[in-house]
C-alpha cells in the first residue's frame, strides 16, 4: 500500500489550502468482497486497521484485482449523491438512468453529504476512524466488464475517493462523517 | 474476455438424475434474480483449492430465480467432478461466476440438429427449451448406453415430444451421424459430449460447412507429446522483456511480473484469458479460438511462442 499523503496526488494537495469546510455527512453502507470479482457484502459493522484496509476485504487480504499495483486503497468511498445522479441520468450523457446499487459500484462506503472530490489530503473521520484522503478515484473497465453496464463515463470524476486508514476501528453505518483538521 | 461477477450461491436442491450424475439447483441468498444467461452458456464453479471447473447452465433462461446445472461424478477425472458430488448438498454455498456463452445457437438459422452424448445434453436443454418456444425446427439425438444413464432424460422428453431421438447403444441403437439431413442450406449441427461423439460427427459429415457445425466438449487435447521450448515475451506498451522457461505456461509468467489477467479453465477451452500479439510465432494450443483470431490473439494459458513474441500488454 501507499501512503495516502505520500502518492502524487494526496501530498500536492495537502500542501495546499483549501478543502470543504462545514459539513457533516453520514455513513450509509458499508461492502467488502473476500476476493477480486467476488460480490460485495453488506456489513453491519466492520473493523479498520490503520495501514492495512477493512477486515475481510480484497485489499486487505492482498487478492484484490490491482493488489500487484502498489496504491492508495485501504477504503474507498462513494458519494450516494452520485448514485442518485445516475439514476436521474444527470447529465444526460450516457443510454440513459443507471441504477447502481451499494453492493454494485465496488467501493467500501457509500456516504452521503460528504464533498469526496474536495478531500484529497484532508483528514476526516468516519466515527471513530480516521481517514486520509489520498487520491481520486476513477471507473475501470474492470468494473463495467463484471456490471455488463457502461458506468466508465457517468462515473468519471465522481468516482469516489481511495483513502488510508490513520487510525482504525470499528464503523456502522449511521456514523457521523466530518472533517479534521491537518 | 470479460470479467465476471463470483457469487456465493446456495445449493436450494440436489437431485441424482443417474446413478452418478446430480442435478443441482442453485440460488441467491439475497437477489431474487440473478444474472441473464442465454441457451448455450455456463458458469465457472470455485472449489475452495482454486480449482475452477465449467458447468452448462440447463435450466431454463427465462427463470433467473436460479441456476441448474448437473455434474457427472468423474471418478478418473481432475476432481472437480468428485468435490461437488461430496460436498455440494442441500444448503451448501457454492462459488457461481455470472454465465458466459461459447456455444450460442446461431440466429435466425431455420433448422437445428443437436446431438448429445451422455452428460453432454446439459447446454441442448436450454437450447431446446428456447427453440421449442420460439417454434424453430430442430431435431435432439440423445445417445446413452441406456435410459437410466441418460441424465435428465425425463425432462428432455417433455421439452422435445417428438423432436427427440434416443440412441441407447446397450439396446442396440447406436447412433450414426449418417441419419443427419444437412441437405438445407440453414441447417446448424450442434454436437456436445465426448471426443470421440464430436468427432465422430463432424468428420461423418464432411458436406457441412465448418460455420454450420459446432461442437463442445470440455476436456481440453493437448498432445502429449508436445515438447514445449522456453521464450521470450516483449511487451508492446512498455518494451519489458520476460522469460517463459519450459515448464511454465505464458500466462504464469505474465502474472508473476505483475499482469493481472483472469483467467478460468487455464486449459485452452474457457477463453477468459484471451490477448492480443503481433510479430512472432505462436503455437497455438487452445480448443477455441477459430482460425481468423489466431493471427492476432492468443490463449497465455496454453500457447506458446517459437523464439519470441510480442504481446499487446
Amino acid at each position: 500500500m501507499v501512503e495516502a499523503f505520500d502518492h502524487p496526488a494526496g501530498s500536492i494537495a495537502a500542501a495546499k489550502v483549501g478543502g470543504a469546510i462545514g459539513w457533516q455527512g453520514t455513513l450509509l453502507h458499508i461492502h467488502i468482497a473476500p476476493s477480486a470479482s467476488y460480490e460485495m457484502e453488506e456489513l453491519a459493522e466492520a473493523e479498520c486497521v490503520a495501514g492495512r484496509g477493512i477486515v475481510g476485504d480484497r485489499y486487505f487480504n492482498g487478492s484484490g484485482t490491482y493488489s500487484p499495483k502498489p496504491d492508495v486503497r485501504e477504503v474507498t468511498l462513494i458519494e450516494q449523491e452520485a448514485l442518485d445522479a445516475l439514476a436521474r441520468n444527470d447529465p444526460p450523457l450516457q443510454e440513459g438512468p443507471i441504477t447502481l446499487a451499494p453492493g454494485d459500484h465496488r467501493r467500501n462506503l457509500t456516504v452521503i453529504g460528504v464533498p469526496l472530490n474536495h478531500l484529497v489530503g484532508r483528514r476526516f473521520r468516519v466515527g471513530e476512524v480516521i481517514l486520509r484522503g489520498g487520491r481520486l478515484n476513477f471507473p475501470c473497465r474492470y468494473l463495467e466488464e463484471l456490471l455488463g453496464k457502461s458506468v466508465f463515463l457517468p462515473l468519471y470524476n465522481r468516482s469516489g475517493l481511495n483513502c488510508g486508514i490513520e487510525r482504525g476501528g470499528i464503523i456502522r453505518p449511521g456514523d457521523t462523517i466530518e472533517m479534521l483538521g491537518s | 474476455m470479460t470479467a465476471r461477477i463470483i457469487m456465493k450461491l446456495h445449493v436450494e436442491s440436489a437431485r441424482m438424475t443417474t446413478h452418478d450424475v446430480v442435478h443441482l439447483r442453485l440460488v441467491h441468498p439475497l437477489r431474487p434474480e440473478l444474472p441473464e444467461w442465454t441457451a448455450g452458456a455456463h458458469v465457472d464453479l470455485r472449489m475452495p483449492d482454486g480449482k475452477i471447473r465449467q458447468y452448462s447452465l440447463c435450466g431454463d433462461p427465462n427463470d433467473r430465480s436460479g441456476y441448474e446445472i448437473a455434474v457427472k461424478r468423474e471418478p478418473a477425472g481432475r476432481g472437480g467432478s468428485r468435490w461437488v458430488h461430496d460436498n455440494l448438498s442441500v444448503g451448501a454455498v457454492a462459488h457461481v461466476s455470472a454465465p458466459r456463452n461459447n456455444f450460442s445457437l446461431v440466429s435466425g438459422s431455420k433448422h437445428t440438429v443437436l446431438v448429445a452424448g451422455g452428460i453432454g445434453i446439459t447446454p441442448f436443454i436450454s437450447m431446446a427449451r428456447v427453440l421449442a418456444m420460439q417454434g424453430t425446427e430442430f431435431i435432439l439425438h440423445y445417445c446413452a448406453k441406456t435410459p437410466t444413464d441418460a441424465p435428465l432424460l425425463h425432462e428432455v422428453r417433455k421439452i422435445c415430444e417428438s423432436r427427440l431421438r434416443c440412441w441407447f447403444s446397450k439396446r442396440g441403437s447406436r447412433f450414426d451421424p449418417a441419419v443427419i439431413s444437412i441437405d438445407r442450406p440453414d441447417t446448424h449441427v450442434y454436437v456436445c459430449g465426448p471426443e470421440r461423439l464430436v468427432e465422430a460427427v463432424r468428420h461423418g459429415l464432411p458436406k457441412l460447412p465448418d460455420a454450420r457445425f459446432h461442437g463442445e466438449m470440455f476436456t481440453a487435447t493437448l498432445d502429449e507429446n508436445f515438447n514445449a521450448e522456453p521464450f521470450e515475451v516483449t511487451i508492446a506498451s512498455t518494451g519489458q522483456q520476460l522469460l517463459v522457461p519450459a515448464d511454465r505456461s505464458l500466462l504464469e509468467v505474465l502474472r508473476e511480473s505483475g499482469f493481472s489477467i483472469s483467467s478460468s479453465c487455464e486449459l485452452g477451452v474457457c477463453g477468459s484469458c484471451e490477448c492480443g500479439y503481433r510479430d512472432g510465432i505462436v503455437i497455438h494450443r487452445d480448443k477455441l479460438l477459430p482460425v481468423s483470431k489466431r493471427q492476432d490473439r492468443l490463449l497465455p494459458c496454453v500457447s506458446r511462442a517459437r523464439v519470441s513474441v510480442t504481446l499487446n500488454l
